[in-house]
């Protein structure tokens, strides 16, 4: 299945190779957030916030077709 | 001559305004071993000097200007200064710190400390200049912005480098929020440019030839090398440098770390287009607070045009953006810029400034504050006209703004009518642009803080639960992050009491706590002050340093009469969301408060019904015989 993802900060360098220029992955029926994350080699250790469609998910939410992903994570400071 | 082999001045500068007398004191250095600077040398000076009880602003308070055998300019993180003093917002303990070069400039004139005390009977500037200590007329310098105060300063002096710290015309006001500026960077919390205009001193100007000493230069060598590897290769301070801490704030509004509406909610989903187009229209480059920072995470930026139009100048950075957006639930990024800059020429912690107008925005919203009252002002939520306007009558303390002048806190007294409840502080602290219900270290550290409710004591700690940093503390016994829920309550005390003792230590060392986002932990620190100092230190040891000064620090506001009924949260920062991506998640609520609090106070060794630290703990710390 196609779904849009978008990395920010700390996480951009993890979408090279792997999310299209049109900002589009193709995932295996599904996969969780979690399996996205593995499939974007993001380590396990690093504070993740997931948005699916403008709602925060946990990682163990299922994609769809078409979802619109957004990976944060933190720079700090501030 | 003095006794260290090197990172100390061994002396400290004592200004009495009163007399115009000036003391130059040698220092002890087996209690600077104990304390080692900033404020945990100043948490001594003022414990031991400020008597019980004493008005902030009057010439019985004093201010600290404090450095460390750390603050260098050659050292990575080393341009910072502290500003230790009681606070006009909260009668306790006040701190505030300042990046630039005031820091390392004191260290070069000879001296590790500054102590201000009485009062000036007309407004004065000090000019340090090595041995050379002059006072002169700042009759010239009322009135004006911190721009032109620095400018005039300098004039004046034939000195166009010189360092030069000073209050803006809300300091000379005594607004409790008021700033003491180096630049436009802030030492911005606890109304430290109150308690330097109560003293009539309106700036202090610093330069000098004196190099410190190093005992250890081919040690220091070796872990500066190390650190600046460190910090070439590490993500955060390469996003540091290009994001600034604005670039959290998308993540913070996912994550619901960004108090939205005067702490309505806590998170918006208004962030990420706000960045962009801070980021994409109106940043113009990176900066770096002090001479030769290797992150220069600070941000230079402009608005061009409009009726917000704002000429090139240092900021915003994370907590002012986001006090004035967020906060006050204004979408026009210009506006908040503006007031941003507003604030540092005035002289206001933007912080605090954006949470009284938030505070006024909502008695405005309940009736309890009137159009007719405010001067004219529309204080709907989110207008951005209000801000700039708002931002210079709290900093004239004209009209309206001589009541928000004096916080929150007292504001909602004077005010009454339940608008207490619509006052959201710790301790008289306006609470920063974090939120604990997302992450429940955070509330802990929030109502124990011994400044008040602040951001960075410890470092974030959303930064731990949602963010999973350790900061490489995990081998001193704090919890993997990754075991830990950032939900969860049970357990979070304990945390908050090791998270405080070792973050602490940036501001006992003058070191900028965002490289330890970066990678530089504490058994760096003590490797640089080993090699600085010729002392033999490790972690373990720094670790000490900052629970005794956490306890001092605590001791003071003992003395003035703080308990465990001061470590509050307000009501409203335990509920949850009334809107935003969490108002229905079950668990975004702060259920046993007091548990926790138990829980803290057991692992600090305090009782707990008083919040008082037991005499076995200040026999552990040395701090009682």
């Amino acid at each position: 299945m196609k779904i849009k993802v978008k990395l920010y900060t700390i996480l951009e360098k993890y979408a090279k190779g792997k999310v299209l220029e049109n900002d589009t992955i193709i995932l295996h029926k599904d996969t969780t957030l979690q399996g996205l994350s593995r499939c974007l080699n993001i380590p396990d250790n690093i504070g993740i916030v997931f948005m699916v469609n403008a709602s925060v998910h946990d990682k163990n939410y299922r994609l769809h077709e078409g979802d619109e992903v957004k990976v944060f994570s933190f720079i700090g400071g501030g | 001559m003095n006794n260290f082999r090197g990172g100390y001045c061994g002396k400290q500068l004592r200004v009495s305004l009163d007399s115009k007398k000036i003391v130059k004191e040698n220092i002890d250095a087996s209690i600077l071993r104990k304390y080692l600077g900033g404020a945990g040398y100043a948490v001594k000076v003022l414990y031991d000097e400020i008597p019980k009880g004493i008005d902030p602003l009057s010439s019985g308070n004093k201010l600290m200007f404090a450095t460390s055998p750390l603050t260098a300019n050659h050292i990575p993180g080393g341009g910072s200064i502290m500003l230790c003093f009681k606070s006009p917002l909260t009668n306790a303990w006040g701190e505030s710190r300042c990046g630039g070069n005031f820091g390392p400039d004191l260290k070069k004139a000879g001296y590790d400390f500054l102590i201000i005390e009485g009062k000036s009977k007309e407004p004065v500037y000090l000019v340090i200049n090595d041995d050379s200590i002059e006072f002169r007329s700042a009759i010239g310098l009322m009135g004006k912005t911190v721009s032109e105060k620095s400018k005039i300063i300098r004039e004046e002096l034939s000195e166009p480098k010189i360092s030069v710290m000073c209050i803006g015309p809300a300091g000379e006001k005594l607004v409790k929020i008021a700033t003491v500026m180096f630049e436009h960077r802030a030492a911005g919390r606890c109304g430290a440019g109150a308690v330097m205009g109560s003293k009539n001193l309106l700036g202090i100007a610093v330069k000098g030839s004196h190099k410190t000493l190093i005992a250890q230069p081919e040690k220091l060598t070796e872990v500066t090398k190390t650190c600046l590897k460190i910090l070439r290769e590490n993500d955060f301070a390469t996003n540091l440098k290009k994001h600034g801490t604005t670039g959290d704030m998308a993540a913070n509004d996912a994550a619901g770390d960004w108090p939205t509406k005067n702490w309505h909610s806590n998170s918006w989903g208004k962030a990420e287009q706000l960045y962009n187009q801070f980021f994409k229209k109106y940043l113009v480059k990176n900066h770096g607070c002090y001479t030769g920072c290797p992150i220069a995470c600070g941000r230079i930026s402009e608005v061009k045009e409009g009726r917000f139009k704002t000429p090139v100048h240092e900021g915003s950075e994370y907590e002012s953006l986001s006090a004035f957006t967020a906060f006050v639930f204004n979408e026009n990024i210009e506006a908040a810029i503006y007031a941003t800059h507003l604030c540092n020429e005035f002289g206001i912690d933007t912080i605090s400034a954006g949470a009284v107008i938030a505070f006024a925005m909502e008695c405005y919203e309940n009736g309890i504050l009137k159009k007719e009252g405010v001067g004219g002002i529309d204080l709907s939520w989110g207008n951005p006209e209000a801000l700039p306007e708002l931002v210079r009558k709290i900093s004239l303390r004209e009209g309206i703004g001589d009541m928000l002048a004096e916080g929150v806190k007292i504001a909602s007294e004077r005010l009454g009518r339940g608008s207490e409840k619509y006052a959201i502080h710790g301790k008289g602290l306006e609470a920063p642009a974090h939120d604990p219900r997302s992450g429940k270290v955070l509330g802990v550290a929030y109502g124990t803080a011994n400044r008040g409710m602040c951001h960075i004591h410890p470092l974030e700690g959303m930064a731990y639960d949602s963010g999973k940093m350790d900061w490489g503390l995990i081998k001193y016994g704090v919890p993997d992050p990754n075991t830990v829920d950032r939900w969860d309550e049970k357990g979070k005390g304990k945390i908050v009491k090791i998270l405080q003792d070792a973050l602490i230590l940036p501001d006992i060392l003058n070191t900028c706590k965002f490289f330890m986002y970066c990678g530089i932990y504490i058994d760096h620190l003590a490797e640089f002050l080993s090699a600085v100092t010729g002392w033999n230190i490790d972690g373990q040891e720094l670790l000490k340093v900052g629970e005794r000064v956490i306890n001092l620090q605590r001791l003071f506001n003992v003395r003035e009469g703080f308990r465990r009924d001061d470590d509050l949260l307000p009501e409203r920062m335990k509920q949850k969301p009334a809107f935003g991506f969490y108002e229905n998640e079950d668990r975004c609520i702060i259920k046993d408060y007091e548990g926790m609090l138990d829980e803290y106070y057991q692992a600090r060794g305090w009782n707990t019904e008083t919040g008082i630290p037991t005499k076995e703990k200040l026999l552990d710390l040395e701090l009682e015989e």
